[in-house]
């Protein structure tokens, strides 16, 4: 990285810049904050188009908004938990570099190239009761001979963990791939020293690596955390959708299976609005309990 | 020397452990990638039993004998070694169609016929017929309203993405690596925040403010919704990428009497290449991969993705449907990661190594 001094400064001010940023200045006043505002505009407006908080008071108490809100909330907490965990072990793993790593590093990446719609044609022909699931348990003598789980009809906790387990499966990929990218920039001399001064390998992950890696760690954990709270399509797809209510699968719910009613696009650009209103805090808390808003008073990058 | 014998040993313990878990983990991966494939060349009447075949039967055999209604077939079963009836019928066009549904066979009436004919010497006729493997794949195109369509508007869609967020977005990245200038980390902190809400949520406004400039349900439009999150991500990027490119070069360029465009062009576009790949493969995934907002954007025009989400929902008793469709889906996005991944290792130096 290339530190720009004082003379640099100097000569760069100049309108360059400025023209080179304007296009996506432009590009998201038009077609960012314009739709952004005509759904919280949406949202507050009644059906005959007058200013109104029925919406909001329609989510919070007749719907299945309190549903909605704690299994994405459950969903979203323990699956970016558990990815975040299997992702940085896999990263040490892959870096410390063993014999048929680079194919292990590409096999461990094929989930990131499944398109969601694809993961979801997957898990629909591996879960149903004669599905491949149930056929690979039979092989391996798990069932006996026409005995079969329903793995998509269980309780509704079984399914939620059943979402997490599909959703870590997918997700483990990309979020270690940029732990892995992080590992590799880390300087190798302080890893040293922290051997030459005793530590274990252990206490050199705890004190050295992991503190070393942590800006990193929040770039996974945000990207993670703002994409994990927005899941719906797989649900929708293993399940249909009012089964498993979910934040933006209720989104969706009302734009396009309830278009029917009056206040259906309403309702719709309500829950969006409450749904970017919690990803945003759940952003800026963990931003906040993480530090790295200490660190970005330095300077962003 | 007992000590030696140990450390061997718990070395070896420590060895076989660790590929224990690391062929452990690469199954965990394989097997739904693997049935999915499977599944997709498993022709209906397999796709029904179960448990379901682990490896798809490329040849069927079959028999033909007199039966109540006309003429009997039966399909030999290789898990109980005997012959299964499947239909009695008299009429040879039904009995060919229902091969090929059914069974993914073609054989042609003339040859059922043939061997019809043979049975006034014996009582059984055998034979064997290799399956259509692909069969599923031109079914799902056959039922499939439009998949064709589908399909070259998804890959203009991903190419206008691609156009669109890296020549926006490159040029935002160039201008946060080289230059200081009033609102440099607002802007870039509130580049990523665009993420926060949600895709949705930007899709359904949107179809007014399309429709209002001529865009709606057409690749364009659709191009430009994507292109919000990608522009963020590439601009992300590029501006590391254009940091690591030293400013030297381009001063050199210029003392040796090029424009700046030319420098751009000519020394820091080359230079950048690896990092402008990554981008545009995220901005391919991206576009590629979007459904939400394609349901919501698309009315008589959608994307591949939609048709295959709707197949996928609408395919609860053929599997076999399903799985091609979403192998259908997944193949472009493998094979254009092939395509791009030399430049990503470079970017990524030792990562891919």
């Amino acid at each position: 990285m290339n530190t720009i001094n004082l003379s640099d400064l100097k000569k760069n001010r100049n309108w360059t810049p400025y023209f080179l940023i304007a296009p996506t200045v432009i590009y998201y006043i038009f077609f960012w904050l314009n739709p952004v505002i005509t759904s919280i505009y949406s949202s507050f407006k009644g059906v005959d188009g007058s200013f109104t908080l029925q919406n909001y008071i329609t989510v919070f108490t007749t719907t299945s908004f309190g549903e909605a809100f704690w299994n994405t909330t459950f969903i979203a907490g323990i699956s970016i938990v558990i990815e975040f965990f299997v992702a940085l072990a896999l990263a040490l793993l892959i870096n410390k570099k063993f014999k048929g790593s680079a194919i292990f590093l590409f096999i461990a990446m094929i989930p990131m190239a499944i398109p969601a719609v694809g993961v979801g044609a997957i898990w629909k022909t591996g879960l149903t009761a004669h599905g491949w699931m149930n056929s690979l348990l039979y092989y391996l003598g798990f069932l006996a001979k026409g005995e079969k789980l329903f793995f998509l009809s269980g309780t509704k906790f079984s399914i939620l963990w059943l979402i997490i387990i599909i959703d870590t499966w997918q997700v483990v990929p990309s979020m270690m791939i940029i732990l892995l990218a992080g590992l590799q920039n880390l300087s190798k001399e302080a890893k040293e020293a922290g051997y030459i001064f005793g530590g274990n390998g252990l206490t050199v992950l705890r004190q050295i690596t992991i503190p070393m890696l942590k800006p990193t760690i929040i770039t996974a954990v945000i990207l993670r955390l703002i994409s994990a709270i927005q899941i719906w399509l797989i649900v929708v797809m293993l399940f249909g959708f009012d089964r498993i209510p979910l934040l933006v699968e209720r989104v969706i719910y009302y734009k396009e299976e309830l278009s029917r009613l009056d206040n259906s696009y309403q309702i719709a650009s309500t829950y969006a609005v409450i749904t970017s209103v919690i990803v945003t805090i759940a952003a800026v808390v963990y931003l906040k309990v993480s530090g790295a808003f200490d660190m970005g008073k330095k300077e962003v990058m | 020397m007992i000590k030696m014998w140990e450390n061997t040993i718990s070395k070896f313990a420590k060895k076989t452990l660790f590929s224990i878990f690391i062929t452990s983990l690469i199954i965990i991966i394989v097997t739904p990638l693997y049935f999915l494939i499977s599944l997709s060349f498993l022709s209906s009447r397999e796709a029904y039993q179960f448990p379901l075949p682990l490896v798809p039967a490329i040849s069927s055999e079959f028999k033909l004998e007199k039966g109540e209604k006309g003429y009997m077939l039966s399909i030999y079963e290789k898990g109980d070694r005997e012959y299964q009836n499947m239909i009695d019928t008299k009429d040879m066009e039904k009995m060919s169609r229902y091969m090929r549904l059914q069974l993914s066979v073609d054989v042609s009436i003339e040859k059922l016929e043939n061997y019809i004919s043979k049975l006034d010497q014996q009582n059984e006729v055998y034979f064997k017929s290799y399956k259509g493997l692909l069969h599923n794949y031109k079914t799902f195109f056959a039922i499939t309203r439009d998949a064709v369509p589908a399909l070259i508007r998804s890959l203009q869609v991903a190419g206008l993405t691609i156009l669109i967020s890296l020549s926006i977005g490159g040029m935002a990245g160039y201008a946060f690596a080289r230059y200081i200038f009033i609102g440099k980390n607002a802007l870039k902190v509130s580049v990523l925040f665009v993420r926060v809400f949600p895709a949705v949520a930007i899709a359904m406004p949107m179809v007014i403010i399309l429709a209002s400039i001529g865009f709606y349900d057409k690749p364009v439009g659709l191009s430009l919704v994507y292109s919000v999150g990608t522009i963020a991500l590439t601009i992300w990027v590029t501006a590391s990428i254009f940091l690591g490119i030293p400013v030297e070069l381009e001063e050199a360029a210029q003392i040796f009497g090029a424009t700046k465009l030319r420098t751009f062009l000519t020394i820091t576009v080359p230079l950048a290449l690896p990092g402008l790949a990554a981008c545009s493969m995220y901005a391919f995934i991206g576009a590629w991969n979007e459904t939400a907002s394609a349901i919501i954007l698309t009315q008589f025009n959608p994307t591949f993705a939609v048709v295959v989400y709707q197949s996928v929902l609408g395919a609860v008793d053929q599997v076999n449907l399903a799985a091609a469709g979403g192998i259908l889906m997944a193949l472009p996005m493998v094979l254009f990661t092939l395509f791009i991944r030399k430049y990503i290792n470079q970017m990524w130096g030792g990562v891919t190594a």
